[in-house]
């Protein structure tokens, strides 16, 4: 009996960690060099930048909403931050620019929702045709390519390590650790998940619901920020059309993967990294085992319709 | 219809809800289920009415076993479970929602024509004046009470599960549901009826049934018992039936704390009162008098349009809901399970939010620090619970209010406002938190009251105001409190 509840409450609790080992287990079985420190490490590097969006998801799905804008705003704002580094020629400034726009764009979520009460899903959805449309004239369906001067002092931000550890899995693990914080011990955290969770009742506990909601969508924002800077350092070419790509959708199966509960009050932070590395490994590990890559797609959703059942089934 | 269950077991997990109960009910009987909130009284009908099996024990219908009951064979079997918590639509039309499940068709489409009449004729054998077209969401909670028990009545019953059927009813509707009760009883139909009110169960009931900590007490008709008799044997010791307010010294000074003039809303009007330091004052009336309104609008929770409160001299802004609690106003709303708890958090971090909101100003939450905040009230109040990082929701519901309780007492505030604070919880803990109510005004701090059940009243008003159609009707002092008078006033009849 005693056994048994034990393993509910693991089973329940850290459910991402389980599935995670048992990833990690099939890679490795698949292919024994899976489990070195070069693999290993790459995987939070192909997933830092998409993770760093997937941690500002995570409080937006917390909070009980949702934000589809995080590949239009990672390209604006990178596609803008190559040319404020070419113009100014100032890392910095390129560095504060990305923030700030990232801040301006969730800002501007924020309000929609809460002002204009608009669905978060409507005012995202807009949000997101209407950046890439910009981008897209801005750019003149031309890429936005660092200019040759600042080029090995920019990329240098994303290419190189730290007693081994990449710079890029670095800021992943930071950025992660700083959510985590802000979710488990500020007061901003509770409420985010007592808004997602009853919003009424957290109005009535005096909580202000209409900014924290504002609050979530500007911290995403900064997140897609920081998530722009790097892909612009790590690129040093940005697509208009094509840059971040689909990161919103691969933020969301993070998040979803993760244990985050798509209709808001439950999430770990943790786990949305955790999620954002399966993705990462199921697509290493396809390319190990010689999967034709069309059908990459295929797998990662069937994976994750499989990771969310196992939770419902819990529940 | 004859119904026996037998020796019925049934645990969760390690968790005995139920201990070999039996339970026999005969046509024709409207059977009294009584029993503290955790009894076991929603696991039985849950099990009659097919939502999950029990792990032992049997039931018959008619001396004949019915195995492997599930809602569908149990609905078929003409037995009909009104819930608690309202399962409606509010999306959906009345009539849709009467019909939903079990649609009538005409050719494959849904005959909308005869589901609209057979509908508004429940609606109308009823005399509630609710139209069958109208959304659900256009209703007052109290007709969609009734919009769920006219749902038992639309499809030919044998037996009625009626679990809390009036807890948003005025007394004017109770009685029109007993008058329905009573004439479907002469045809035969049986009914189990759930209720913490005794007064009603001894009004309707011909039998009774007490259920404690999942085992069966006892049986018998209620014409052998009285009210306290009941009381004592649902909660398991002698409980004497005192007067929290009888031969006490009145702690009311003269002092005032919260002065309210002329204040007016979209439902309630011209509403003047002084509450004084210590007092507890009472706010009645029908449902539609105004008292919700007026409890969320002198917390900041819904817009004033004129009119102005005054708490220790000072004009109170009512900004925001923030700024209201910063001043010294705590609310405990009502209807815990919408406007109260939050599901998703812990027991401690329910307890912790208010604090969080009014007073916590450094950068980071501690645990130790949440857990401490709710201990002190675990203590005070005696919350039964196992751990503190439980989800609230695995409280009953006594528990759960003992904690968002213990969520205000936590930000020390001068005026308690508590909105029917005593809302579907058992006898034992509404006694509990009369208690705390008199300990709180007796600390220096004064408590508004909203209620519409005259016991618990009695047990707390130095004063009563009757509200009638968004104005105060009438002001009874403790000593001139009656349920007649009371009534009088609510009902325009003085």
């Amino acid at each position: 009996m005693n056994f048994k509840n034990t393993w509910q409450n693991i089973s329940t609790n850290y459910s991402h960690w389980l599935s995670f080992g048992l990833l990690l287990l099939v890679a490795s079985i698949i292919n024994p060099s899976f489990l070195s420190w070069s693999t290993l490490s790459n995987q939070f590097v192909q997933g830092a930048i998409v993770g760093i969006c997937a941690m500002g998801m995570s409080l937006v799905i917390s909070a009980g909403m949702i934000d589809l804008t995080v590949g239009s705003a990672v390209a604006f704002t990178a596609g803008m931050g190559i040319s404020v580094l070419n113009k100014t020629g100032s890392i910095t400034l390129c560095l504060l620019f990305c923030l700030g726009a990232g801040l301006i764009i969730g800002l501007i979520n924020g309000l929609l929702v809460t002002k204009g009460k608009i669905a978060s899903f409507i005012v995202t959805l807009a949000a997101m045709t209407a950046w890439r449309s910009i981008i897209n004239q801005l750019g003149q369906g031309g890429p936005f390519t660092v200019s040759y001067d600042f080029y090995e002092p920019f990329r240098a931000i994303t290419a190189g390590s730290l007693f081994g550890v990449p710079y890029l899995m670095i800021y992943l693990i930071i950025i992660t650790l700083i959510t985590h914080i802000i979710m488990t011990k500020t007061k901003f955290g509770t409420y985010i998940y007592a808004v997602g969770s009853n919003a009424q009742a957290a109005r009535l506990s005096g909580i202000p619901v209409d900014r924290v909601k504002a609050l979530v969508f500007m911290y995403a924002g900064l997140m897609y920020g920081i998530a722009a800077f790097l892909l612009a350092s790590r690129l040093t070419s940005i697509q208009a059309a094509s840059a971040g790509y689909q990161y919103e959708m691969e933020a969301i199966a993070a998040v979803a993967i993760g244990g985050t509960a798509m209709e808001g009050g439950r999430g770990k932070i943790i786990g949305t990294l955790l999620g954002i590395l399966m993705l990462r490994i199921i697509i290493t590990v396809m390319v190990m085992a010689n999967v034709p890559p069309f059908l990459n797609g295929l797998v990662q959703g069937v994976i994750i319709i499989i990771a969310v059942l196992a939770q419902n089934r819990k529940k | 219809m004859n119904l026996e269950m037998r020796e019925i077991s049934k645990s969760f997990g390690p968790v005995n809800a139920l201990k070999s109960v039996s339970f026999t009910l005969g046509a024709g009987e409207i059977h009294g289920l009584l029993g503290e909130n955790g009894a076991g009284k929603s696991t039985l009908m849950n099990i009659l009415a097919g939502t999950f099996p029990p792990t032992s024990g049997e039931i018959f219908i008619n001396d004949e076993a019915v195995h492997k009951m599930n809602p569908h064979k149990s609905a078929s079997l003409g037995i009909r479970f009104i819930h608690q918590e309202l399962n409606l639509c509010n999306d959906l039309r009345v009539y849709q929602n009467l019909f939903l499940g079990q649609e009538l068709t005409k050719n494959g489409f849904v005959n909308k024509k005869e589901e609209i009449r057979r509908a508004q004729e429940v609606l109308d054998y009823m005399k509630t004046n609710i139209r069958a077209d109208m959304l659900v969401s256009e209703l007052e909670t109290a007709q969609k009470q009734l919009v769920e028990i006219a749902r038992a009545l639309l499809f030919k019953s044998e037996i009625i599960i009626m679990d809390e059927p009036t807890t948003a009813l005025n007394s004017h509707e109770i009685a029109k549901l007993f008058d329905i009760m009573r004439a479907l009883k002469a045809e035969g139909v049986s009914f189990i009826y759930i209720s913490h009110k005794m007064p009603e169960i001894f009004e309707i009931c011909d039998k009774y049934t007490v259920l404690r900590d999942g085992g069966f007490i006892q049986t018998g008709e209620i014409k052998d018992i009285d009210e306290k008799q009941a009381t004592e044997l649902l909660i398991g010791k002698s409980f004497t039936h005192t007067n929290l307010k009888e031969g006490s010294t009145s702690s009311v000074t003269p002092e005032v704390l919260l002065s309210v003039s002329k204040l007016t809303g979209t439902s309630c009007k011209n509403i003047s009162f002084d509450l004084h330091r210590g007092e507890v004052i009472v706010f009645t009336g029908l449902q539609g008098s105004g008292t919700d309104e007026l409890a969320t609008m002198l917390f900041g929770a819904s817009p004033i349009s004129s009119g102005s409160v005054m708490l220790h001299d000072n004009s109170l802004s009512h900004k925001n809901i923030k700024s209201v609690m910063k001043a010294g106003i705590a609310m405990v709303p009502k209807n815990r399970k919408e406007r109260g708890i939050v599901p998703d958090l812990s027991i401690q971090q329910n307890c912790s939010l208010a604090y969080f909101t009014a007073k916590h100003d450094k950068p980071f939450i501690s645990d130790p620090e949440e857990r401490a905040r709710f201990e002190r009230n675990r203590e005070k109040m005696e919350i039964r619970v196992g751990s503190a990082k439980d989800a609230i929701t695995s409280l009953s519901g006594g528990n759960q209010q003992k904690v968002i309780i213990g969520k205000w007492l936590e930000i020390d505030a001068d005026v308690y406002i508590l909105d029917n604070p005593t809302q579907g919880i058992d006898v034992g803990a509404k006694f509990a938190i009369y208690e705390l109510i008199h300990e709180i005004v007796r600390t220096g701090k004064a408590a508004i009251v909203f209620s519409s059940e005259f016991p618990e009243i009695s047990q707390l008003a130095d004063r009563c105001f009757v509200l009638y159609k968004g104005e105060v009707q009438g002001v009874l002092p403790y000593s001139e409190l009656s349920e007649v008078k009371m009534m009088e006033y609510s009902t325009g009849a003085q």
